[in-house]
């Protein structure tokens, strides 16, 4: 009898234990899960590229990590702002325009300036000037109409997206204004790191070395300027979020609005901020906007607002406020690019494209929402 | 602040239902035209200014009302359209429809309220006004966009010796003529056995979705000849990609619609063929066409396919070629 | 002796409802006061009258001998009136530290004061040092708020006002929602406020709660101050009668 029961014991704590460890693993898994996710994508398209092109084309290449990067920085920056407007509890539909004003502003001022014989590089600073003062002003009037006539958000920044839209077509006449210095096109387009490949192997800073024909296509730009702006704003943005006393608030005032306020958190005024904030990083992307496509789009925006709100989503900001991080915005927009990415160079027909990203993305929600119960599960 | 609201709808509604009252106490003698475009863009700004270039020209009184829609959208013009026809004094209306088939019943309760109507750039039905299943208005003055595509494949496939692949970028799927000028582009590249398109993408508009998606095909299909952009945005992103791929000169990319920054996109090498669609030719035509009526002519043609223009980086500051540009100032 | 807190004829309006009517109040160092009074009798809203978050439409507040017009709860805090509400206010979705700190974070200056970062480690250790100076036990001090049990909850709400060192600390139902223990414990705390000479406003429906804490019980009914008892002379009975209504000293003062 006695030794039965002590078999009995010890089985059990061998059950307990496996169940502790398996419960170990999954609460490290879900909570690393976005990059998980991301690494498992990539391993799947350099696996599924390289198969289905017998060898020929490779996923895993420095040029195509350059284009992801490339590709992330508008819905990364309008996503950063919406990060911390999120955690907040509110939501800011008016970026997708302010881009687009920004861009348009921008591209005018740039234009303008330069017309007018002013240096093209103090004239692109004007002009960047300009194009943030003007999302600046779009955020302020968002954030002054949320914070102190307590209007909800949406209805807020859906009402000043439309009169943003307008303003900007009305900058712009409705097109894309061209004519812009082509300092410009090299800031949108060249890079910080300079790689020639192809046999040459050399490694170039700042400075574009002077290349011609074949060579011309073994030159990969690394860190191309959008991508280091990007990369800067995404370093303010966390350092913003996570150790300051601003970043505090924003989590305070997304957990329990009521109780910030009366704890002293200056909530109006933050909610201002934060507006601002988002229309500013907002800016930014059509800043780097005209840059890159040498013209200003009234439209430039537009097409990206809720790819990046989807980032923000998949990276694991609830929509209602309080949970979020900046890095799960970065992996968010990643997850997005690198499907995207890697769907056309599989050469998946367009039409899927749009089911296979629909699905991811709901997916990657579903998971970070179980996760939520994993972690209950595996705490109590 | 509901009431308030409430009050100042009712006398909105007011003063909207006797406004047409006004607008009809007007002499006979006048033709009146309306215009309504598919949107705000260089494209309809240059038809406007032929539009407005034909009404000066006529040596009879022509008044002119225009309207712009916000977006290419059919419930978004449909509306102004209803208002239009609600004015009552319009006798002719020039309209880019922008649904083929939502755009059929507004205006035919607008040609049963007696204004003649008159297709610029896009059609209703199939466009056929003598056979299809809709015969109403008087005429379909426009490019046809399957015809822009085969010649944009043309230019495309002479310039790269008529062999190798092309891939094409484009909008959204469901716009009927980005959608055509991409069917037309797939017959043309069809005549010459040694092309053949490997993949069609749509950006939604973006050009930076263009960029990224047109890197991943170059990455895939490394000996691709040409790309084809079915509007400006979709040619400026493929062009990009081109350009930082150091591919420009193995690399073709053409661009649909001569706006201006499409030309200095091409001046800049990053599109190498720009077609151009003539928008002021449209406007102008649309206008005598209309006066013509007024004044009883009844052999006016159907259809008029108004053509294209290719544009190259030779032949771009030709005076011949560069007046196809839309150029609005 | 000085009263810590003198109300003098507070009037406060709802649109058409009258909440508190003429209500006068004077609460000295190191007692706990209790306010009873049935539901809907103008409890909350005069003690938020006290703490800022409403205006009195008539009368006047001094404290510490200072007549106080407040604008906001941060008003009322920074002179040292603290507040523990019926429904908490802390962030749920914060650790303890970042709550006790709300509003108040401790920072880190760099380059002059140019650039400010949070001080964790300060605020997690003074946090650590005011919780453990109350004997309050929390089993996970970096756990989130909503991972705490009520009287948890309720224990970093009190360990927050002690530690900004309230003048004047205000109690709405503190013991809400708490199992019979966490009971126990908030009492306790209210026992280890006044030893240290901070006098309590102690609202609460259960009446034993107060006959245990308090020195004197105050009662409302429908916004009226209806009686003001020393609590040792007078029992829960009579205190309840005047709840409803049945008795009243309202013509006596
Ligand atoms: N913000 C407000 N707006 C309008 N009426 C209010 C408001 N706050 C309280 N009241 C009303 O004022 C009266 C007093 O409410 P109060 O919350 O002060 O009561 P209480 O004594 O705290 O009750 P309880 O014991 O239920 O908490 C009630 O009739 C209540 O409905
Ligand atoms: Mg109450």
């Amino acid at each position: 009898m006695a030794l039965e029961s002590q078999t009995d014991v010890s089985t059990l704590t061998a059950t307990q234990q496996s169940v502790r460890a398996q419960r170990h693993v999954l609460l490290t898994l879900s909570r690393v899960w976005a990059w998980v996710f991301l690494i498992a994508l990539i391993v799947f398209f350099s696996l599924s590229v390289s198969i289905t092109s017998e060898g020929d084309v490779n996923f895993l290449t420095l040029r195509n990590s350059q284009n992801i990067l490339i590709a992330i920085t508008p819905v990364l920056l309008m996503g950063l702002g919406q990060t911390f407007v999120i955690i907040a509890g509110g939501i800011d539909l008016s970026v997708g325009w302010v881009m687009g004003l920004s861009s348009v502003i921008s591209a005018l001022l740039a234009r303008d300036l330069v017309a007018r014989g002013i240096d093209p590089t103090p004239a692109i600073f004007l002009a960047f000037a300009g194009g943030i003062a003007a999302s600046g002003m779009v955020g302020l009037i968002n954030g002054l109409i949320i914070a102190r006539l307590k209007v909800p958000p949406f209805i807020v920044t859906l009402g000043v997206s439309f009169i943003v839209r307008g303003v900007a077509l009305l900058f712009s006449g409705g097109q894309t204004v061209a004519g812009l210095p082509t300092q410009l096109r090299d800031f949108g387009n060249e890079s910080l790191l300079y790689w020639v490949g192809g046999g040459a192997n050399q490694l170039h800073f700042l400075r574009r070395p002077e290349v011609t024909g074949e060579q011309l296509r073994a030159l990969d730009r690394i860190l191309g300027w959008p991508v280091v702006i990007t990369a800067i704003v995404v370093a303010i943005a966390i350092f913003l979020l996570h150790k300051t006393q601003f970043g505090r608030h924003t989590y305070a005032i997304g957990g329990n609005k009521e109780a910030a306020l009366r704890a002293g958190v200056p909530v109006d005024r933050h909610t201002i901020l934060l507006y601002v904030m988002s229309a500013v990083t907002a800016g930014i992307a059509g800043l780097l906007h005209s840059a890159r496509f040498s013209g200003g789009s009234p439209t430039a925006g537009d097409p990206l607002l809720l790819g990046s709100i989807a980032a923000v989503v998949i990276g694991g900001v609830s929509l209602f406020g309080g949970v979020g991080q900046i890095s799960g915005t970065v992996i968010g927009a990643l997850i997005i690019a690198v499907l995207q990415t890697g769907l056309v160079m599989l050469g998946v027909e367009a039409f899927w494209q749009f089911i296979v990203v629909g699905s991811v993305v709901i997916l990657a929600v579903l998971i970070d929402q179980s996760r939520d119960l994993i972690i209950g599960r595996a705490e109590s | 602040m509901s009431k308030r609201f409430l009050l100042l709808t009712l006398v909105g509604l007011l003063v909207l239902s006797i406004a047409p009252m006004l607008a009809v106490a007007q002499d006979d003698d006048t033709i009146t035209i309306g215009f309504l475009p598919g949107v705000v863009d260089p494209f309809y700004q240059v038809m406007e200014i032929g539009v407005r270039q034909a009404v000066e020209d006529s040596a009879l009184p022509v008044e002119l009302v225009v309207q712009i829609p916000e977006n290419f959208n059919p419930s978004v013009q449909t509306p102004i359209l209803d208002a239009l026809v609600a004015r009552g004094d319009l006798d002719y209306l020039i309209i880019a429809a922008t649904d083929k088939e939502q755009l059929i019943a507004p205006l035919q309760a607008a040609h049963d309220a007696g204004i003649e109507i008159i297709s610029v750039d896009t059609f209703i039905g199939d466009g056929d006004y003598v056979n299809g299943p809709v015969t109403f208005p008087l005429s379909y003055i426009g490019s046809d966009n399957v015809e822009g595509g085969r010649i944009a494949a043309e230019a495309l496939a002479e310039n790269v010796g008529g062999t190798g692949k092309v891939y094409i970028q484009n909008v959204t799927p469901g716009i009927s003529t980005t959608d055509q000028r991409a069917q037309g582009f797939r017959e043309g590249i069809a005549e010459f056995p040694d092309m053949e398109v490997v993949s069609e993408d749509f950006n939604n508009d973006d050009e930076n979705t263009s960029v990224q998606q047109t890197s991943a095909t170059l990455e895939r299909e490394s000996d691709l000849v040409g790309i084809f952009g079915t509007n400006v945005f979709s040619a400026n992103g493929a062009g990009i990609a081109v350009q930082n791929a150091g591919l420009s000169d193995a690399v073709d990319v053409i661009a649909f619609d001569a706006t201006t920054f499409a030309v200095e996109q091409l001046r800049a090498g990053v599109v190498s063929l720009v077609i151009a669609q003539k928008p002021f030719d449209m406007g102008y035509l649309a206008v005598q066409f209309a006066i013509a009526h007024n004044q009883g002519v009844s052999s006016l043609p159907k259809r008029v396919p108004t053509g294209y223009a290719v544009i190259d980086i030779e032949n771009v500051d030709d005076p011949e070629v560069a007046r196809f540009i839309y150029q609005v100032e | 002796m000085e009263p810590v807190l003198s109300l003098r004829n507070i009037l406060k309006r709802f649109g058409g409802l009258t909440a508190v009517k003429h209500v006068n109040l004077d609460i000295f160092p190191g007692e706990v006061v209790g306010l009873v009074g049935d539901n809907g009798a103008g409890k909350s809203t005069l003690i938020k009258c006290v703490s800022g978050v409403y205006h009195p439409d008539e009368g006047e507040i001094q404290f510490m001998g200072q007549t106080m017009a407040f604008s906001k709860p941060i008003d009322a805090r920074r002179v040292g009136i603290e507040t523990i509400y019926q429904d908490l206010a802390l962030a749920p979705n914060l650790n303890i530290s970042a709550n006790i700190f709300m509003g108040r974070e401790a920072k880190r200056r760099y380059f002059g004061g140019l650039i400010k970062t949070l001080d964790e480690e300060k605020m997690l250790s003074e946090s650590r040092r005011v919780i453990d100076s109350l004997d309050i036990r929390l089993p996970n001090f970096g756990a989130q708020i909503d991972k705490l049990s009520g009287g948890q909850r309720q224990a970093v709400a009190i360990a927050r006002a002690v530690y900004w060192n309230a003048r004047l600390m205000i109690m709405d139902e503190p013991t809400n929602n708490l199992g019979v223990p966490e009971q126990r414990k908030v009492l306790d705390l209210i026992r280890k406020l006044r030893e240290s000479g901070v006098p309590v406003i102690l609202i609460s429906h259960t009446l034993p709660d107060v006959f245990a804490v308090t020195d004197r019980i105050v009662v409302m009914h429908r916004g009226h101050k209806v009686a003001e008892k020393q609590t040792a002379q007078t029992d829960s009975q009579t205190v309840v009668e005047y709840m409803v209504g049945a008795r009243s000293d309202v013509r006596a003062d």
